[in-house]
């Protein structure tokens, strides 16, 4: 479809819509002096107009235009009838022709299919009565949240099949009977050792041998290609994600926006049905505009020095102590762990030592105290400083607690990727039960969480302190909780193939979870507002933070790490991604196919290849960026143009005004002819759009 | 229940399907609903009306302060006492379905919002809107001052073109910059 056919609809709209603004009702209309007739063929010319358009547009988009007209349903109806009328004028002028008859069929068969899919797609869409339910209940804001928590389900959801059919279903095939020397004791289920060391479950269990079928599957390479597939298949979405949701919530979003008018205007969340609910979003309505207001009139008040510098070291302070804690249970944590692998080594994984293996526990449940208690020391601490812009308030917050999370991750990491590689036997097996024992942990800490958290402080603010009231469900809490077990989940990924599996419970357990508590224990949080944008903070946060962590990591495990040599696919070689040099270079030998041999050794594996992309990626943004600027100037200048406009519109309704006046002067001594309309209703020219 | 009399027919479900952006589920079950709503010799005929006070006992619209005006900018009675055929009532949901565009939504959102019909946000107009959107409580609702205060915070952010009025392109204008919008203006059934 041509660009100028859309703009030419765009504005076609625009008239339309000028027209409905217009004459909202007819009964205005003596206003304007103008007669029954002449209003009627203004109309008609419209709309005939309007039809010639139409005609002339592809069907679909056709439809989609009448669809999208700002007027009543017989009105559109009447459109669409006058415009089938003419199209079929137009038909029995031409002679009926086997060619656009089949065409047609076929068009009218894929709109049907195409609409068929959609119905079908709305249909499979998990979880759609429960989010409705959750949206009427407590807005916007809580349901993206559970939009959040939805779409990682899907990311895992998805990482779960591929790995299961590309890796895990050839593995179980190529060689079905393990021998177990360990039997099923049930405390496996938390630490994930013992008997689930030797399954598909863990790096250990997969080894490298190509199967042997017609043709060959190689395990490395599918091991190796699945999981870089995946992660890249996450990046992708999660900038395409990101820079979609970026666009819409914050490029638009310039200009002044201090004020309440966005909140006022847009606020009104008509998806809410509970009466209680929409109460409560009243007062907080409310209670927000009052605020608004009145940081208003403060910011306008200048803060002394004195106060100033008060409130300077404040916030020096907060911040050591945020920083010392984090730093704090950051060395407690590595201590702990080398501490741990000394008790734990002598007796490798095989022993039946119940105690041991319970042992292992004491890391996961302590990173996960330290992940429960330390953000609300975080969040006391926060209650504190006083910031004046409740943003910057619930920002600090977040980087804190990022913060913090980043750093624990960072330690174990590092602990796992420096120490032990070189200390324990099957090192990639006992990284993954590690990661398998922080996802199990955290779950049960967000059941326990959910209850002691959310309900007894319920019960406590019910009954025993009524001044502490309902809790607030915390929304920037709940989703760092989420992003950081999405996180454990990339990390595991190289280590434990089927970790997705676990994830996929957690996520689907704790929807229902919150969904009710959130209904039994919380109310919704009192300052709202900014949900979409505070959802690309979390986006950016996801893929910045989270997922480039995780990537980095097991970039670095393939591409520099001594594999074990004992277990796994990668066993004899010097790092994994050996792997794909063996193929290349059995490609080599492939008549035929010695290109995809030259590309990889001569750009794939050539420092100056990736210089040069990186050069042009920068050059690029640069011109973007130029080009961004110009269109903000573009935008200035418009904008004055817009209220020069104004001026000279108001001056002519002066004008205007006082012509009439002398007529009705004049009137007073003439013929009674002018006297039927003198009044001139003033808001009408405010009506007329401005043509942008 | 009579049921072949309350189906809808196959050419005008897919009409109906062509002029919303409903999809067909969605218009069978706004009539079923709509047919709960009307007495049982009314539902042989599509142009019955059902009144506004029975449209806004629907629990999806029965808390929202703005149901009479829903109803009001969605009625096409000769009467304007917002009664509600099942094709406006069809109107109605598919401007706060999930699929419609930016612009009806805002075109129907400024109508709502217009409390005196004349095409324009003025001052009148926003008090109303105010005092819809805040509590009936005494420490919510604004005072006098605040209320001045508040109105002309919003006319010198969003009317770019000073008039002292908000138009229909200066909504859409402060609508577009706020992106919540879309996911809130929603009613489904």
């Amino acid at each position: 479809m041509c660009s100028a056919a859309i703009m030419r609809r765009t504005y076609k709209k625009k008239r339309m819509m000028r027209r409905m603004s217009l004459f909202p009702h007819r009964s205005t209309l003596g206003n304007l002096e103008l007669t029954r007739d002449e209003i009627q063929q203004e109309v008609e010319n419209d709309t005939h107009e309007l039809v010639s358009e139409l005609v002339n547009l592809p069907t679909r988009a056709r439809i989609q235009a009448i669809r999208a007209l700002p007027m009543t349903f017989h009105e559109r109806r009447y459109v669409r009838g006058r415009v089938m009328s003419v199209k079929h004028s137009k038909k029995t002028d031409m002679l009926p022709m086997c060619c656009t008859d089949c065409h047609q069929q076929t068009s009218l068969f894929f709109r049907r299919f195409s609409a068929s899919v959609a119905t079908a797609r709305k249909r499979l869409v998990i979880w759609q009565d429960a989010l409705k339910e959750i949206g009427g209940r407590f807005g916007t804001s809580v349901l993206s949240y559970f939009r959040f928590l939805k779409w990682l389900l899907m990311f895992n959801i998805i990482s779960l099949l591929i790995n299961f059919c590309f890796i895990a279903i050839p593995q179980i095939i190529h060689s079905p009977n393990i021998t177990h020397t360990v039997n099923f004791r049930g405390l496996e289920l938390l630490t994930g050792a013992g008997y689930f060391n030797q399954t598909v479950f863990f790096y250990g269990g997969y080894n490298g041998e190509v199967i042997v079928s017609q043709p060959p599957y190689n395990m490395q390479l599918a091991y190796f290609f699945t999981i870089a597939a995946y992660l890249v298949l996450c990046g992708v979405s999660l900038i395409y994600s990101m820079a979609r949701s970026f666009q819409k919530n914050f490029v638009l979003v310039s200009g002044p926006t201090y004020g309440g008018a966005w909140r006022l205007l847009s606020s009104w969340d008509f998806s809410m049905v509970n009466e209680k609910a929409i109460q409560n979003l009243k007062n907080n309505l409310g209670i927000q505009l009052k605020e608004t207001l009145s940081e208003r009139l403060q910011r306008k008040a200048t803060v002394s020095t004195s106060t100033f510098v008060k409130r300077l070291s404040l916030y020096l302070l907060a911040w050591t102590l945020c920083v010392g804690l984090a730093v704090a249970s950051c060395t407690a944590i590595y201590f702990l762990q080398s501490h741990q692998s000394k008790l734990v080594l002598p007796v490798p994984w095989s022993s039946d030592d119940l105690g041991t293996e319970a042992s292992t526990l004491i890391l996961p449940v302590v990173v996960s105290l330290i992940n429960l208690i330390v953000p609300l020391i975080f969040s006391l601490v926060n209650k504190m400083e006083h910031y004046t812009n409740p943003r910057t308030n619930i920002y600090i917050g977040i980087m804190r607690n990022v913060l913090l999370k980043i750093s624990i991750l960072g330690i174990l990491c590092y602990y796992w990727l420096k120490d032990v590689p070189s200390t324990i036997p099957c090192w990639e097996s006992f990284v993954g039960q590690s990661v398998y024992r922080l996802v199990l942990v955290d779950f049960i800490f967000c059941l326990l969480g959910s209850f002691f958290g959310e309900f007894l402080r319920n019960i406590i603010g019910t009954k025993c302190i009524p001044s502490l009231g309902v809790p607030e469900f915390d929304i920037a809490t709940n989703v760092l909780n989420l992003i950081y077990a999405q996180t454990l989940a990339w990390i595991g990924i190289y280590f434990s193939p089927l970790l997705p599996i676990i994830q996929v419970i957690k996520l689907f357990i704790i929807f229902y979870l919150k969904k009710v508590s959130l209904s039994m224990n919380c109310q919704p949080p009192k300052h709202t507002g900014r949900a979409a944008q505070m959802q690309t903070v979390y986006l950016a946060l996801l893929f910045f933070t989270s997922f480039i962590g995780a990537l980095s990591l097991v970039a670095y495990t393939v591409w520099s790490l001594k594999p074990s040599e004992q277990c796994g696919p990668f066993q004899g070689l010097d790092t994994p991604f050996q792997a794909i040099h063996q193929w290349m270079n059995a490609v080599h030998y492939i008549p035929g196919s010695e290109w995809a041999w030259w590309f990889f050794e001569h750009v794939l594996r050539n420092e100056l290849f990736f210089y040069l992309i990186t050069l042009i990626v920068l050059i690029l943004t640069y011109f973007l960026w130029q080009i961004t600027q110009g269109r903000k100037q573009l935008i200035r200048t418009l904008r004055e143009q817009i209220v020069n406009e104004g001026k000279d519109k108001t001056f002519l309704l002066n004008r205007l005004q006082s012509i009439q006046k002398q007529r009705r002067a004049a009137a007073a001594f003439g013929p009674q002819e002018f006297s039927e309309r003198t009044y001139f209703n003033q808001n009408w020219m405010n009506t007329l759009p401005l043509e942008m | 229940m009579g049921t072949a009399a309350t189906k809808l027919q196959k050419d005008q479900l897919s009409e109906y399907q062509e002029l919303t952006f409903l999809t067909k589920q969605e218009i069978l079950l706004a009539h079923k609903r709509f047919n709960e709503l009307l007495d049982r010799n009314e539902r042989q005929q599509l142009s019955s009306r059902v009144p506004m006070n029975k449209i806004c006992t629907l629990p999806e619209l029965k808390s929202n302060p703005f149901r009479k005006r829903i109803c009001h900018v969605f009625s096409t009675s000769e009467l304007k006492d917002g009664s509600l055929s099942f094709e406006d009532f069809l109107d109605l949901l598919s401007a706060f379905s999930d699929s419609a565009t930016l612009e009806i939504k805002s075109h129907y959102a400024f109508r709502i919002f217009d409390f005196d019909d004349d095409g324009t946000l003025d001052s009148g107009d926003l008090e109303k809107l105010v005092n819809c959107l805040t509590g009936e409580s005494a420490d919510t609702r604004l005072s006098p001052e605040e209320m001045i205060q508040l109105i002309s915070n919003i006319l010198e952010e969003s009317d770019i073109d000073k008039d002292g009025t908000v138009n229909l392109s200066e909504f859409q204008h402060v609508i577009s910059r706020s992106p919540d919008f879309v996911s809130s203006f929603k009613i489904v059934l």
